[in-house]
């Protein structure tokens, strides 16, 4: 368990950089007004960390401990963090447990993806207009260049290793071989059934040879 | 003839009844940078351990604090905006200097409504039986003259189910850490008090008080014995400071 200092510590700068961020996001923070009062707390098990975040009227506060909380999820680290990062809406096969009002879930999945930070506004601020402007169109260049690349980057990866290197299968290659797989399943599976039936037909003291 | 009973103030033992005196004195001097030198000798971290008496605190909308030995009103202030105005919080301690700078500033930082200073002896709480949700007492209980019976009377104002926290120095938990800590608060503490307050002495006394304060166990001990059921502690910072945490049966 970690010292309550480090986690007040952590917890109060992850508090002041997610108010700091929805003040450039008005619509955001419009919306989370609807949850105020509510709250979810986070288990995660090995390493163990709680993590609570309460909403108020006007802003969010994270904590390591909270009483009752409206919504708490259990599991391993490794699931929540894949849980919070999907694009997944249901807990089935997460390995992480829900209890409580589940609909904060929901809510709050619904509120991350619209999630639209005003980063110009904020660099404005820093810079002033002028400069902040011109700096905003010059990182909004490079990320666009960074997106395209990393996306056919990715593409040319894929076909590197399925097509030149035959490292990995390619996609589809792997459905053809899945939906075999899924017909001998089922071909196995009705296999079964029938010898079943016929032992139940065949008299118990005399059996097949 | 029968000896005057003693107590502790600091390494010193003086007559019960002058000990409230020269506490009294202590803060009278320390009150007008009382926060500069929190920051200073902490280094902010005492923010971070009323920040986790906070979370461990449950306030909620609608409850009533009270914060005793609330000083310069850094409890209070965050206690006021969680109970909103259908709350109450009473910012109560001994020393006028400190409860007039606690006042003072919280009216700066525009707390009104929910908010009631009250000049008040820990030992002898002046309000009714079952009255707060919460009582916190942070870097205060050592300096009380008799804890027992102040932990009693917080008893009797909290109301059942109520809870109250005790923040105060504790005891190291490691050797190594000790003796660094004692090597800070009996060179450094002194010599920094006299750099920014002129007063060598007044935090000479805290460091020593520090020592004379009761350790995890027995503190956590201290309260069962008045009466608070399911109590328990949480070491900061590796024991330096700890936090007790009762509730009223």
């Amino acid at each position: 368990m970690l010292d309550p200092t480090i986690s007040a510590a952590a917890t109060a700068s992850l508090e002041a950089v997610i108010n700091k961020a929805l003040q450039y996001d008005p619509a955001t923070r419009r919306r989370l007004q609807a949850l105020a009062g509510k709250s979810l707390a986070l288990e995660a098990s090995e390493p163990r960390l709680v993590l609570c975040v309460h909403f108020d009227s006007d802003r969010v506060r994270i904590g390591s401990h909270i009483d009752n909380p409206t919504t708490c999820l259990r599991g391993s680290l490794s699931g929540l963090l894949q849980l919070a990062t999907s694009e997944r809406v249901n807990l089935a096969d997460s390995q992480v447990e829900a209890w409580g009002n589940t609909a904060l879930l929901a809510d709050i999945k619904t509120i991350a993806r619209d999630l639209d930070l005003d980063w110009e506004e904020a660099i404005n601020d820093w810079l002033g207009d002028v400069l902040g402007h011109q700096l905003a169109e010059q990182l909004r260049c490079r990320m666009d260049w960074l997106k395209a690349r990393g996306q056919s980057g990715k593409r040319l990866l894929g076909e590197f290793l399925t097509e030149e290197l035959r490292a990995v299968p390619a996609a589809a290659e792997l459905r053809t071989f899945s939906d075999q797989v899924d017909q001998l399943r089922l071909a196995a599976d009705r296999l079964e059934a029938r010898l079943q039936r016929l032992r139940q037909h065949w008299p118990s003291n005399n059996p097949p040879v | 003839m029968s000896e005057k009973k003693t107590t502790h103030f600091g390494f010193q033992e003086v007559p019960v009844d002058e000990k409230a005196g020269r506490v009294a004195d202590v803060f009278h001097s320390v009150a007008g940078k009382y926060d500069l030198m929190n920051d200073l000798m902490s280094g902010g971290i005492h923010r971070l351990w009323k920040r986790f008496t906070i979370e461990l605190s449950g306030v909620r909308r609608g409850h009533k604090v009270l914060d005793i030995a609330g000083g310069t009103g850094d409890l209070s202030y965050k206690f006021s905006k969680l109970v909103g105005p259908e709350g109450l919080v009473v910012l109560a301690d001994i020393n006028e200097s400190m409860l007039r700078v606690g006042r003072d500033r919280l009216t700066d930082r525009g707390v009104a409504g929910n908010l009631v200073v009250s000049q008040a002896d820990a030992q002898y709480l002046p309000f009714p039986d079952n009255t707060f949700d919460c009582i916190t007492i942070a870097f205060g209980l050592r300096n009380v003259t008799d804890k027992d019976l102040a932990l009693r009377s917080m008893l009797r104002v909290l109301k059942p189910g109520g809870r109250l926290l005790v923040l105060e120095f504790s005891k190291p938990q490691s050797d190594l850490l000790s003796k660094a800590y004692d090597t800070y608060s009996f060179r450094v503490l002194p010599f920094m008090g006299k750099l920014v307050t002129n007063d060598a002495d007044s935090y000479a006394y805290l460091a020593e008080s520090i020592r004379m304060h009761p350790d995890q166990a027995t503190l956590k001990q201290m309260m069962e014995d008045a009466g608070f059921a399911n109590c328990d502690y949480h070491n900061m910072t590796g024991g330096i400071v700890a936090l007790h945490k009762g509730i009223k049966p």
